[in-house]
């Protein structure tokens, strides 16, 4: 309960934010929400059932594509443009999921890669579609329904985002502190014993792992108008790497870490690469140091150092199981 | 071309093909038999091997010398950081190394594009193979043909080395019962640090192999690491005669699906991988699941 | 009435036979000890009884009905609970919180995906008691990953009964525990069985448990059968003292 005060605080923070900030910062920030929702969905299947998906970016783009598409081809408004794009996303993840948990591990992360190279190779082929190494361009922020162009402007859109994050948010905590979520935490600590209890354990990794592509379809789905293009760079498995990283770095099975992650990583990239080019180096860096020393991310540490009577710093008493 | 022919060629360009997959997916066969880590650089370190020997043939004006050196020079690369990084993760799960070695992939590819900037590379092949030779009446390059008989004889000095150095003898005991080993006094840790750097140094030497026939570029790693996986999965984790049969068979389904099914060679491949997946978890040769 | 019969069940690993044609029945309320040498085969009758490994040929019936071709969660959910020889939990998990996810498998509503006040308050409550049970309701708060060995062997014996089955199998339950600890399981597990008249399936190596715990003894030589009956029948089989090379008597 301690952490839902502490969203409502961020919330009314972020509400606040555009009167305060420049508009660079203000694109900054919008940005750093949208890529916070993506390693969000991540955190879902990394942090919270120990699946390691390499191929996000994938979701990423699909969604993104899929928002532009209907943008520039269809006269949908945006609000429908983008939900539509991440339902078709998570329904398609569904069939996808079901291939990936046929194998487990490391065949499993290998598995979502594949996937994910495959939807960047197809991309770059579908030229008619998806306009091939170009990619789209010039995508509208179209109001409606109803004439509603109130997320229309770079303030509004902006509000959109919060909106979309913080929904996003209550959805997963709510998933995450539910039976569903008590059984996923199973499987994260140990497999073969959920099995033995008498889980279809198939069933509930297809579930979120189709939950979490979808989401983190809708972060791309956001990007689209948000940015106004859509390329292959979204698909590409670089960028895959780095929600990864924001994940790990901000503290997974947290939820809020990965946002502070991905928060961190945009910033972070934006003030280093005005002085070097070598940002995404230091980046792997800092990403390996924390896998190694600090697997609990900076989320982790922050609580770690605020909390008083836990018997391991590592156990997690906020998920599916506290009282 | 009458069909025996062709199939005669493309057959030998489907084993050259095979051979640098070949010298990719055994050092990851061979470090996963061993540590039981799959190394998700190892992608990373085919690519460094494509580099290095591109910088080393500048250098000394010798494609052989460069072939010697880059090898050496990743499997070094490959031991130090086990040394130094892998070693403190033993005790942790396997997604702490798929984690470590996908940070170390982008920290290498990061570190090759300063080094030797975003663009594609090319390096010369070899003087004396880089010609063309006549095989059932059609020009064929000489290269390919020198890398298909460099792939079997690799193969075939890999094979004796396990069978019978005493090395290679070490390895297969670790592989089987590394505490065994441990208590019979071998120093474990330098034997995994060995092989972490043979399998590097193996993919080294593959990526020298290639970068005449595909250029050295940056977006190798990724595509590699697929394919290296992909092979092993087919093949069997860990097993030396699985990565060979891997090699061939992803190699033949490339080169022939690329010229009977083009568009779908790629996804060709992914689907035998999901194939042995659900009907042979353990690979056509390894251990049963 | 019987609630477990095996026909002529059998498993090969390549050239290896690791359970050979065994033939079994386990009625309605006993405690069956299944106990044999090293290598006998325990370990891997279990694992096709619950359906971790399928037979090369046989069958197995459960309940009247044949459960050889379903999985493990379709036998869970028949009534079939286990505990390992090697210990199974979830280490960062309370003792409390690793029940109650065993007794969640039991609810309608275990996949629920949001609030969960009453699935989790019905499990916890079940959780509780079968807790107090095993006598573990002080450590119930602590991350089982943490609790001593007797107690983690008795903490999964609390997730088997939390499932509520009708056939429990314990494999190997008193396993690396100290002589008190083994005194102490033993009598919880004595008093347990008493009082539920839950079937029981337990392989033991230690056959001071086995005689205080057991109704009837299967003995497996090399996969096969070689003996069944009562304690003191077995005891006294002479091709049972001579499979273990020194008796036990």
């Amino acid at each position: 309960m301690r952490d839902l005060r502490g969203v409502c605080g961020a919330a009314v923070l972020l509400a606040l934010a555009p009167l305060a900030l420049p508009t660079y910062g203000m694109t900054l920030l919008t940005e750093a929400l949208i890529l916070g929702l993506l390693a969000m969905s991540l955190d879902l299947m990394v942090g919270y059932t120990r699946l390691v998906s390499f191929g996000h970016a994938a979701a990423y783009g699909f969604g993104a594509y899929a928002s532009g598409w209907l943008l520039l081809h269809t006269s949908l408004p945006m609000l429908a443009a983008i939900p539509i794009a991440a339902l078709l996303a998570g329904f398609i993840a569904i069939g996808v999921a079901w291939i990936c948990t046929q194998a487990s591990g490391v065949a499993f992360s290998m598995l979502t890669l594949a996937f994910a190279q495959l939807l960047y190779a197809v991309a770059y082929k579908l030229t008619s579609v998806t306009g091939g190494s170009d990619g789209l361009a010039g995508i509208p922020r179209r109001p409606g329904p109803l004439g509603l162009h109130v997320f229309v402007t770079r303030n509004g859109f902006y509000y959109l985002v919060v909106i979309v994050l913080v929904a996003a948010f209550v959805f997963c905590r709510a998933l995450v502190r539910s039976p569903f979520g008590a059984v996923l935490r199973g499987i994260r600590e140990n497999e073969a014993k959920t099995v033995a209890l008498g889980y279809n354990t198939r069933l509930y990794k297809i579930a979120i792992v189709a939950m979490s592509y979808g989401l983190g379809a809708l972060a791309g789905a956001l990007y689209a108008p948000f940015a106004g293009f859509a390329n292959t760079e979204l698909l590409f498995w670089l960028l895959s790497g780095q929600v990864l990283i924001m994940v790990i770095v901000g503290g997974s099975g947290t939820l809020i870490g990965p946002i502070l992650g991905a928060a961190f990583f945009l910033t972070v990239q934006h003030q280093l690469s005005n002085y070097t080019e070598a940002w995404a180096l230091f980046f792997g860096l800092i990403f390996m140091a924390f896998v190694m020393f600090a697997p609990e991310g900076i989320w982790g540490l922050l609580r770690a150092r605020f909390r008083r009577n836990s018997v391991l710093p590592e156990y997690r008493s906020d998920v599916a199981g506290a009282r | 071309m009458p069909l025996y022919a062709f199939l005669v060629v493309q057959s030998v360009n489907a084993l050259s093909q095979a051979a640098l997959l070949f010298f990719l997916g055994v050092g990851l066969t061979l470090i996963f038999g061993i540590m039981r880590i799959v190394n998700f650089a190892h992608g990373a370190f085919y690519m460094l091997g494509a580099f290095i020997g591109y910088s080393a043939v500048r250098l000394t004006g010798s494609f052989w010398l460069a072939l010697a050196l880059a090898p050496l020079a990743v499997g070094v690369v490959g031991a130090l950081f086990e040394f130094g990084i892998l070693r403190r993760l033993y005790r942790r799960d396997e997604s702490a190394f798929l984690m470590v070695t996908f940070g170390l992939a982008l920290v290498m590819t990061e570190l090759i594009r300063l080094g030797w900037g975003p663009e594609a590379l090319q390096v010369a092949p070899p003087p004396v193979f880089s010609g063309i030779v006549m095989l059932m009446d059609e020009p064929f390059p000489t290269y390919r043909l020198f890398l298909a008989g460099a792939g079997i004889v690799v193969a075939l000095a890999i094979w004796q080395f396990l069978e019978r150095t005493r090395l290679g003898l070490l390895i297969r005991a670790t592989s089987q019962n590394a505490e065994m080993v441990h208590a019979l006094g071998t120093d474990v840790n330098l034997v995994r640090s060995t092989v972490f750097g043979i399998g590097c140094g193996l993919a080294g030497v593959g990526g020298v192999f290639a970068a005449p026939l595909v250029t050295a570029s940056i977006g190798m790693s990724a595509t590699m690491i697929i394919d290296a996986f992909v092979i092993v999965i087919i093949g069997g984790m860990g097993s030396f005669p699985g990565s060979l049969l891997g090699a061939v068979l992803v190699a033949f389904v490339q080169v022939f699906g690329e010229y009977y099914l083009p568009d779908l060679a790629l996804a060709l491949m992914y689907l035998i991988m999901l194939a042995v997946l659900v009907f042979r978890p353990g690979g056509l040769l390894g251990k049963e699941a | 009435m019987t609630l477990l019969a095996l026909d002529d069940l059998t498993r090969r690993f390549g050239g290896l036979v690791a359970v050979d044609g065994v033939s079994m029945r386990v009625e309605e309320g006993e405690v069956r000890a299944i106990i044999g040498p090293n290598g006998a085969g325990k370990s891997t009758l279990f694992n096709l009884i619950t359906g971790v490994l399928k037979p090369t040929r046989g069958s197995v019936s459960f309940a009247g009905e044949s459960v050889t071709g379903l999985s493990v969660p379709r036998r869970c959910q028949r009534g079939m609970a286990r505990t390992f020889q090697l210990t199974a939990l979830f280490p960062e998990m309370s003792a409390r919180d690793n029940v109650r996810l065993a007794a969640q498998a039991r609810e309608r509503r275990r996949w629920q995906w949001y609030g969960g006040g009453a699935v989790f308050r019905d499990a916890g409550g079940r959780a509780d008691a079968a807790l107090g049970q095993l006598g573990l309701s002080a450590i119930a708060d602590r991350p089982a990953g943490l609790l001593s060995h007797g107690d983690q062997r008795l903490l999964e014996v609390a997730m088997a009964l939390a499932q509520e089955p009708r056939l429990l199998l314990l494999d190997e339950p008193t396993q690396g525990l100290s002589v008190q600890e083994t005194e102490q399981a033993v009598a919880t597990l004595s008093r347990l069985l008493a009082e539920s008249r839950l079937t029981v399936l337990l392989v033991e190596h230690d056959m001071e448990v086995v005689f205080r715990l057991a109704h009837r003894i299967t003995v497996l030589h090399r996969g096969a059968v070689i003996a069944d009956g009562p304690p003191d029948a077995v005891k006294q089989d002479p091709g049972v003292q001579a499979a273990y090379l020194g008796g036990f008597a």
